[in-house]
């Protein structure tokens, strides 16, 4: 057959090159935030960077197994590598903790952490059962089967416990949202109780999972801001509180996102998109001003709380130390920012940003590189998340589109939780920015991740189902 | 909204956060400049340059307290490569064990910082910073070390400063130098460990003065520690100034004569220029080196051996020995009693022996007479009249007004309260008052009779050799003094403010010429008790005391001031155990004043017999 001879050849280029330049990015970034003077070549192994080059070396290794291996072995044995990757994650709990958590499995530096493949897994059974199943008549038993899919390895990492991989598996929930597995059945069946109320549909519990999420991510934003003040010292005297701040940028965003929508949406849906965005804005700004207005209400000890637990507390060297001083890193890198291998905060060597090679990798970049190379990385992967979705939606078999919304999803989380803790937006929960992060298992399982959706992708072609 | 729609529900998501995140990071990174400031805190490394200490001259100039470069072998361990342990502690004439343990003690002395939020704990110790590995090595020390320190890299010398002593003398008014201790470092935010503080007389008590102001340099460094930039271009960089030299009124070759003449003695001489107050020696014997106490290792070394010494070198005999003062202390009853309109200085009293034992000698006719006699019935006569003055039928109270009176006037004259001398470790003496009395005898339950051996010098009344040369000057300048001082200019500054008012006793200056007409006598005239203070040519005006006293022989005491008119020089001598004031006290006091006042000694068969006494 064609496909044969073109192992390589139905690959999506795009997405495949923008995640090369992601890795190779990544590397010199590592090389730059771990050097040590006294091992300087690049490629040297009992280095970091050398050893995420031997990563990187891996999971080029275990792609071309995927190319190798029909991509219909993934919906064949959903079931097992589902399985497989529980097992994994119940033996990872036998063993011994490293920093308080028992998330590696192997000895020492050369272990892996099964939480990182288990999304692969997850992704995988969930897209076989949803294909597997006929959504337009979803009930209450397929809504509880999908949650128990998820449920499983979310208890398992709860466990070990792993506060971060546990919020991204919530990304799960936008992706059965997608698919129409929302929690209607279970709003309707509470409502349709009541007497007299027959409901077939209700809005609220269809798009339950969004409206949750953007509540939660407006009360965080807000909460950040509402002690904040905002001033600018190119217009001295001016200050504007946080607050204000937070409806001026939604106001931004919404004008902003009705230009952008109108390109990607037909023409009769525009008076509709139109609708949602000033909804939309009237109806987060009423969130936001509930939040801020609420908690400025609150009595001192109920405020200490929510801040203690936002990290918003001013303990430069307490409680808040990790994400001050990440901040201070990221900030300081001006709009050009320091140059390359000049990072003052936060190299691995001065020691002034824990973790800065791994969880807070950001923090070298944007000193080094600026707001250029903020704005930089913010693109790559907006782009990259963006055709993930277009590949997404021209996937004729359901198992592949569901599997690609998981792989644009679990991306997403990464990047915002991560890039989050550096600006100060979410608390420090230890998630790491795909691609970039040094790390053997994050880096094989987000290049898997991407291997197996290009391998599907090229098959397209012989859809089955 | 079908599900295929719900697409840009997800789409709109991350165009969201995309786009808040750009808008954060744009504020943050472009706009708000907090960040900057906050990373370079983090990020700087605070360089202190310690300015040498403000040096020390005495009254003519000469250098007395000087500094002198040593140098620290600093240790970087980042730097360290191919350490030959064996090697290096044959150059620093160390055994290899004890450079292991250093090394372990630097490190580990740094203490460790316990990140909260992820539960780690690091060192403080950093490999890239620089700590002194050997601290205090010789200029020549160093010299045989360094041509050999290029084989040790990692290792480098740090000059640095230490006090030095031209002239061995005034240890015990110049005080010396040692390391901050944690509480120090605490209570004031200027001093980092290893910087050296004062620790006792003019080090101490100019402290704020002599340390002068640090230089702190800000730094960014980058990753390798290399400085990138000054922090915040150097707005906060502050430049080291050495403190300002003190000048003193000490008079150096007095002082180190005063040393030799009281070796193998223990006592103390205090000599002040009456006109201004200015100490111009004051020697506490036994002495010592202040060189002992130069860095860690000698005052390790020495500090014990004289703090146990049983002839106590360390006790500050001149501001702390509170000896009763004998009959020096007759001078100020006269005055008192002159003040009081009591006797005139034509009152006399015959010497009968029938109150208190006496010497042999004519009866006194006038004061002048008394003093020159040192007649004791008489002057118990006199502050009998100043103490009961009749003002009350009973004599208890009587007696209570009296002292009450005479309390007063002795506190005027700096005695049984602290003179404010620039200098640490000063005691007060003790005036007995009305309290003291009552509770030792119970209210109105004594009387001058109780009471009666102060107006001799002996009894409860206690003062320190300062405060007797305080006396002196007084007597000199009739009527008033300078609180006496040891540093006579702050840089161009001059003294204190409190060392420029001049203080006045209660006693008009007027009464003064008769007790002064008798310490002339003392010295001058025959039948004088302190004839041994005598100078050819110059009028010396003294008055010997011989102090009874419960550790042995009397004390052998002698104050006096010179010349008669325009006076330069006020001393006290206080010899231990000694016996007879005019016997050693007197001579000792005329060898000083001869060498201040003609800088020569006359009588060099005086001067021997003093060096060669031994009294200890």
């Amino acid at each position: 057959m064609k496909r044969e001879e073109s192992l390589f050849g139905n690959i999506d280029w795009t997405l495949f090159i923008v995640f090369a330049v992601m890795v190779l990015i990544g590397i010199a970034n590592v090389y730059s935030a771990a050097y040590n003077p006294k091992a300087p070549f690049l490629f040297d192994f009992s280095q970091k960077y050398g050893k995420q080059i031997m990563w990187v070396g891996f999971s080029t290794f275990l792609g071309l197994l995927v190319f190798l291996i029909d991509a219909s072995i993934y919906r064949k044995f959903a079931i097992p590598i589902y399985l497989f990757c529980l097992v994994l994650l119940v033996i990872v709990l036998f063993m011994p903790p490293v920093n308080g958590a028992r998330a590696w499995l192997g000895i020492g530096s050369m272990g892996i952490q099964p939480a990182e493949f288990a999304k692969i897994g997850t992704a995988i059974a969930l897209a076989s059962y949803i294909s597997s199943i006929n959504v337009k008549q979803q009930t209450v038993n397929t809504v509880i089967v999908a949650n128990i899919i998820l449920f499983i390895p979310v208890v398992l990492i709860l466990l070990q416990p792993d506060a971060g991989t546990f919020v991204v598996f919530t990304s799960f929930l936008f992706v059965m949202y997608r698919e129409g597995i929302t929690y209607d059945p279970i709003v309707l069946h509470l409502v349709n109780l009541i007497p007299g109320v027959r409901f077939k549909k209700t809005w609220v519990g269809s798009h339950f999972i969004p409206i949750l999420f953007v509540v939660i991510f407006l009360s965080i934003i807000t909460l950040l801001m509402s002690n904040n003040t905002i001033t600018f010292s190119f217009l001295p005297g001016i200050i504007i509180p946080g607050f204000f701040g937070v409806i001026g940028t939604l106001f931004v965003m919404s004008i902003s996102s009705y230009f952008i929508l109108r390109f990607f949406v037909a023409k009769r849906d525009r008076r509709r998109i139109t609708m949602i965005v000033i909804l939309g804005f009237v109806l987060s700004s009423l969130i936001s001003s509930v939040v801020n207005f609420g908690f400025q209400g609150l009595r001192k000890h109920q405020k200490d709380r929510i801040e203690l637990f936002l990290g918003l507390r001013e303990d430069p060297d307490g409680e808040d130390y990790n994400r001050n001083r990440a901040m201070a890193a990221v900030g300081s890198g001006g709009f050009f920012g320091k140059g390359y291998s000049n990072a003052s905060v936060a190299s691995v060597e001065s020691n002034h940003v824990p973790e800065s090679e791994t969880d807070f990798i950001f923090c070298p970049w944007a000193e080094e590189w600026g707001f250029v190379g903020s704005l930089t990385l913010t693109l790559l992967f907006m782009f990259m998340l963006f055709r993930i979705i277009q590949i997404a939606e021209r996937q004729k078999a359901t198992f592949n589109r569901v599997y690609a919304y998981c792989v644009a999803m679990i991306l997403f989380y990464h990047y915002a939780v991560n890039i989050g803790m550096n600006i100060g937006f979410a608390p420090v929960i230890g998630i790491p920015l795909p691609f970039f992060s040094y790390g053997g298992s994050s880096m094989m399982s987000f290049s898997v991740m991407i291997y197996i959706l290009l391998k599907l992708d090229s098959q397209r072609g012989d859809f089955l189902g | 909204m079908n599900n295929d729609s719900r697409r840009y529900v997800i789409i709109v998501f991350f165009l969201l956060v995309g786009a808040i995140y750009t808008v954060r990071l744009f504020y943050m990174q472009v706009i708000d400049e907090s960040w900057t400031l906050r990373a370079q805190q983090i990020a700087e490394k605070r360089k202190q340059i310690t300015p040498p200490r403000g040096v020390i001259f005495d009254r003519s100039g000469r250098k007395i307290v000087a500094n002198k470069t040593y140098f620290n072998l600093m240790m970087v361990e980042a730097k360290i490569k191919n350490f030959d342990t064996i090697a290096f502690a044959k150059l620093i004439g160390w055994t290899p064990e004890k450079v292991k343990s250093r090394f372990w003690e630097i490190k580990l002395g740094e203490g460790k910082y316990k990140n909260p939020a992820t539960g780690k704990t690091t060192s403080n110790y950093q490999k890239i910073r620089a700590y002194p590995f050997v601290k205090e090595i010789e200029l020549d020390e160093m010299l045989n070390m360094a041509p050999y320190l290029k084989n040790f890299p990692g290792f480098y010398e740090e000059i640095t400063s230490m006090r030095s002593y031209p002239f061995a003398n005034g240890a015990n008014i110049l005080g010396y130098l040692s390391e901050v201790n944690g509480d120090e470092i605490k209570k004031d935010h200027f001093y980092s460990p290893g910087d050296n503080i004062g620790r006792a007389g003019l080090e101490r008590f100019y402290e704020e003065e002599l340390r002068g102001i640090k230089g702190i340099h800000y730094i960014v460094t980058s990753a390798l520690n290399n400085a990138i930039e000054a922090y915040a271009g150097g707005k906060y960089d502050t430049m080291a100034r050495q403190g300002p030299p003190l000048k003193l009124g000490v008079d150096i070759t007095l002082q180190a004569y005063g040393e030799k003449l009281m070796k193998n003695k223990r006592g103390c001489i205090v000599a002040i220029e009456p006109k201004t107050g200015e100490i111009l020696a004051m020697v506490s014997a036994p002495s010592f080196d202040p060189n002992l106490f130069v860095g860690k290792k000698s005052i390790a070394k020495n500090y014990p051996k004289l703090l146990q010494d049983p002839k106590m070198p360390l006790y500050p005999r001149p501001l702390s020995a509170e000896y009763p003062p004998g009959s020096t202390f007759k001078l100020i009853q006269g005055l008192v009693a002159l003040q009081e309109g009591v006797i005139t200085p034509g009152t006399g009293f015959p010497c009968k022996k029938s109150m208190v034992g006496c010497h042999n000698h004519p009866n006194a006719g006038s004061l002048a007479e008394a003093v020159q006699y040192s007649c004791n019935p008489y002057f118990y006569h006199i502050v009998r009249r100043v103490i009961q003055q009749g003002k009350r039928k009973k004599q208890t109270e009587d007696a209570e007004i009296g002292l009450r009176k005479w309390v007063k006037y002795m506190h005027s004259f700096g005695f049984g309260e602290k003179l404010e001398t620039d200098i640490i470790g000063i005691r007060s003496g003790l005036i007995p008052d009305v309290k003291y009395y009552d509770k030792w005898y119970g209210h109105h339950n004594w009387a001058f009779s109780t009471i009666r051996s102060n107006s001799i010098g002996q009894g409860e009344v206690k003062a320190t050799p300062l405060q007797l040369a305080n006396l002196a000057c007084i007597l000199a300048n009739r009527g008033w003094y300078y609180t006496p001082h040891f540093v006579k200019s702050i840089g161009k500054k001059g003294p204190l403010a409190i060392y420029r008012k001049k203080k006045y006793t209660m006693v008009n200056h007027r009464h003064y010429e008769s007790v002064v007409e008798g310490m002339r006598r003392v010295v001058n005239e025959k039948g004088g008790t302190g004839s041994g203070a005598r100078i050819k040519d110059i009028v010396v005006c003294g008055k010997t005391g011989t102090v009874q006293n419960p550790h042995g022989e009397d004390h052998s005491v002698f104050i006096a001031f010179a010349p008669m008119y325009k006076p330069k020089i006020a001393i006290a001598v206080f010899i231990e155990n000694a016996g007879f004031g005019g016997t050693w006290a007197a001579p000792v006091s005329n060898l000083m004043m001869e060498k201040y006042l003609l800088k020569k000694i006359t009588d060099k068969e005086k001067e021997e017999k003093m060096l060669k006494a031994n009294l200890d």
